[in-house]
């Protein structure tokens, strides 16, 4: 007979989450992610000036703040027919790979690490209920060592990122036209001499850290994969001159890559919390998610580095819990070598700020790759102000509800999955937790539901 | 003109006011003169951007906050425990010596059912309960960033998830951390005190003064341009933002001095306005954030 497991909160994530799992013979045979909070972020910017949705948007997530203003800039650009000189683009593109590495540094260390390491019980913050502690005590020491020591360069990588963007979380740098301020030497050399430091944590801890994990609890490169869809919008990419320094826009399904085409992305809402009119609904019969479901080609697609370092050929380990934390660790390192190509690049002392006029009227998408994948903003602009703001978080791809009976990417990622100890099931968090998961990003989606061209998202 | 050109000793004492309480801290724990406190860290709704900011804590940090300061509990983003079993350690804190921090707003829409945070022996616990469980049970309770302390962004117009600031649903007095986020050092500085002497002293509207008694205005390193009338006309400019609609002049927290990340940088010396986030009203009251025509409203 199936047992039923709930996990709420899904503790060391973005935001509150429950997971609800059904376990026959320690199987999972079914299971839904769930969203726990709704803040209503489209709702707030109607009507705002669309110059304010930089810093505005930023408040979605305290975690990747960056990513927002990025997407939020790119789309207010399209919507004025700006293009950004290349100097901006490599400053602010500068900042968003800081928080790539204090994300995947805090994730890693902060919220991966204690699933696998048994912390200091002389904690609080560190007891358990579960007692699959693999490593030995040699190894396990390191890593509480290193867990500890993390929080440095996590931190240093939000200093670099307010040298150049004023304060981390929530920047003042990126803007129209790439950053407020102008790259001076001692900025440059500030930064890269940082870079350096955090380059070398990763390349003695981080990485001989994960593949230990990995070696450990081997079981894990073989659950957890799911639908092993893959999508990317790019990042770091399609420079003048550099060219692509990550990877282009592309996805993978059965086994073959192909170009990634915006009017395929559509967006369930089955069973979400939201009624007809795409208002908030909580009685609503069948819907157990503030999370909708977004889909490409009519079907779900999983987001972030591992989709990342898959289409762009730099690992193809396979599809798995432990392929995904593994690829974020990699991806850390990629982003030093990106950065540092970056910063040779920076001519110092060029202002690309000039005096914007908010346009009278005008639509624009801003689609790009972020530290847990693909995040869109779109805008509308009528009478100068915003007329409708609509956003598709990576974690709302991940974490997706249902669409007829097709589970949402993380929820397939969980079935078939083992659960030893259905009083303790440990696999599920660490399952789930690969994804990197921030509710707080993928719960506010809302649309008035019009139908606009530039606006495939309704 | 950076302000780290300046020797004041009113301001030096002030930088250094956070350091100065945490070693009084470590010191008297050390010689069992205080006991180390519980500390609740409790996310409602909001973007949990001020445990983010928190863990950037440089002297203290956040190790010496979980070994020296307080015993942390109680983290919906750190804690290894999770399920019931979190929210056996969040509630079992009651009975003892706590402290509560509070990050993000209070919804109250639908009894609070849009920001579920556990469940607890198979029930749902909203925000709202758990906030009103501990925060009457709590020695102190510090709303912690904007959104705790007045609903902030979670309850701009038009208030989608009906927010509010923690102290709308306590019948108690709360200790106000403004700000998008809260600097670590302002969080720190303040639990410092709590531990040493008790309640901080604070202003009409429960700020500690050491941290917000002047205004942004007042120590901009860029204030003689606002008095010669010398205002930038677009971002980038190294003279007054005042008229790109700068929030410096109603804004009380001290950011001119303090800095950010290891006090490398602050939105001011990074050529943009400040947006007044550690300010009551914010964001509402404090937009546009950027405007590029003053003589026209936006």
């Amino acid at each position: 007979m199936a047992e039923r497991i709930t996990i709420n909160p899904v503790t060391r994530i973005s935001g509150f989450m429950e997971i609800e799992a059904e376990v026959e013979n320690n199987i999972i045979v079914d299971a839904k992610t769930k969203g726990m909070m709704f803040r209503g972020f489209e709702k707030m910017l109607t009507g705002r000036n669309p110059f304010d949705a930089i810093y505005f948007t930023e408040r979605i997530c305290g975690i990747c703040s960056t990513a927002h203003a990025l997407a939020s800039t790119l789309a207010l650009e399209d919507a004025m027919d700006f293009v950004p000189s290349e100097q901006g683009r490599y400053l602010r593109d500068i900042i968003h790979a800081c928080e790539f590495l204090q994300n995947h540094l805090r994730h890693f260390y902060q919220y991966t690490l204690p699933d696998f390491v048994k912390l200091p019980a002389n904690y609080p913050l560190f007891q358990t209920g579960h007692n699959d502690y693999r490593l030995p005590k040699k190894l396990n020491d390191r890593m509480v060592e290193d867990y500890f020591a993390s929080l440095e360069f996590s931190r240093d990588a939000h200093q670099m990122l307010a040298i150049l963007g004023g304060k981390a979380p929530h920047n003042h740098g990126i803007f129209i036209g790439g950053i407020t301020s102008q790259a001076t030497v001692d900025k440059i050399i500030a930064i890269t001499s940082i870079l350096d430091k955090i380059g070398k944590f990763l390349d003695d801890k981080m990485l001989p850290d994960v593949f230990e994990i990995g070696k450990y609890y081997y079981e894990y490169y073989f659950i957890g994969g799911g639908y092993g869809n893959l999508l990317s919008y790019g990042c770091f990419d399609n420079y003048k001159e550099l060219g692509t320094l990550y990877v282009d826009p592309l996805v993978y399904s059965n086994n073959k890559i192909s170009a990634f085409n915006p009017d395929e992305i559509s967006q369930g809402r089955e069973f979400a919390w939201y009624d007809e009119a795409d208002e908030p609904d909580i009685q609503k019969q069948g819907a157990y998610s503030w999370i909708k479901a977004p889909r490409y080609n009519d079907v779900p697609y999983e987001v972030g580095p591992l989709a990342r370092q898959w289409l762009c050929g730099d690992y193809r380990n396979g599809i798995s819990a432990m392929d995904r934390t593994i690829a974020r660790v990699l991806e850390a390192r990629k982003i030093v070598g990106i950065m540092k190509t970056l910063l040779e690049n920076l001519i110092p002392g060029v202002s690309v700020q000039e005096h914007y006029t908010v346009p009278e009227k005008g639509s624009g998408k801003g689609l790009v790759d972020t530290t847990r994948g693909a995040l869109g903003h779109w805008v509308l602009v009528e009478d100068s102000k915003i007329a409708l703001y609509q956003i598709i978080s990576p974690s709302a791809w991940n974490l997706s509800t249902q669409t007829g009976n097709m589970k949402g990417t993380g929820e397939q990622s969980l079935m078939g999955a083992p659960v030893r100890d259905t009083q303790s099931p440990v696999e599920i968090g660490r399952i789930i937790r690969s994804f990197d998961p921030c509710v707080s990003c993928a719960t506010h989606v809302y649309s008035e539901g019009k139908c606009i061209n530039s606006m495939q998202v309704v | 003109m950076s302000s780290k050109n300046f020797k004041c000793p009113y301001q030096d004492n002030k930088l250094k006011s956070t350091a100065n309480l945490v070693a009084r801290v470590n010191n008297d724990i050390k010689a069992e003169k205080l006991v180390k406190p519980n500390l609740v860290w409790l996310e409602l709704n909001g973007c949990a951007g001020n445990i983010i900011s928190l863990l950037n804590g440089q002297n203290p940090d956040f190790q010496y906050l979980i070994t020296d300061m307080a015993n942390i509990t109680y983290s919906n983003s750190l804690l290894a425990a999770e399920g019931n079993q979190a929210m056996n350690e969040l509630f079992d804190v009651i009975g003892s010596n706590f402290i509560l921090a509070v990050e993000g707003a209070v919804s109250l829409k639908e009894d609070g059912r849009y920001n579920i945070i556990g469940r607890h022996n198979h029930e749902a616990v909203t925000g709202l309960e758990a906030v009103q469980r501990l925060g009457e049970q709590a020695a102190y309770v510090i709303a912690v960033g904007a959104c705790a302390s007045h609903g902030g962004i979670s309850a701009a117009r038009p208030n989608p998830t009906s927010c509010v600031g923690v102290h709308e649903v306590l019948q108690r007095k709360v200790i106000q951390l403004p700000g998008c986020p809260c600097h670590p050092d302002w969080f720190m500085g303040t639990l410092a005190y709590i531990i040493l002497y008790g309640e901080p002293p604070l202003d009409s509207r429960n700020r500690p003064l050491m941290f917000y008694s002047t205004t942004i205005h007042d120590r901009c390193p860029r204030r003689s341009y606002f008095d010669n009338g010398i205002f930038a006309t677009k971002l980038g400019e190294k003279t007054c933002m005042f008229k790109l609609g700068c929030r410096g002049p109603v804004t009380r927290i001290d950011c001119p001095i303090r800095q950010w990340n290891g006090h490398v940088n602050w939105p001011i010396e990074d050529d943009s306005p400040c947006i007044g986030c550690a300010q009551f009203g914010f964001p509402d009251a404090m937009e546009p954030f950027v405007n590029f025509n003053p003589t026209k409203g936006v």
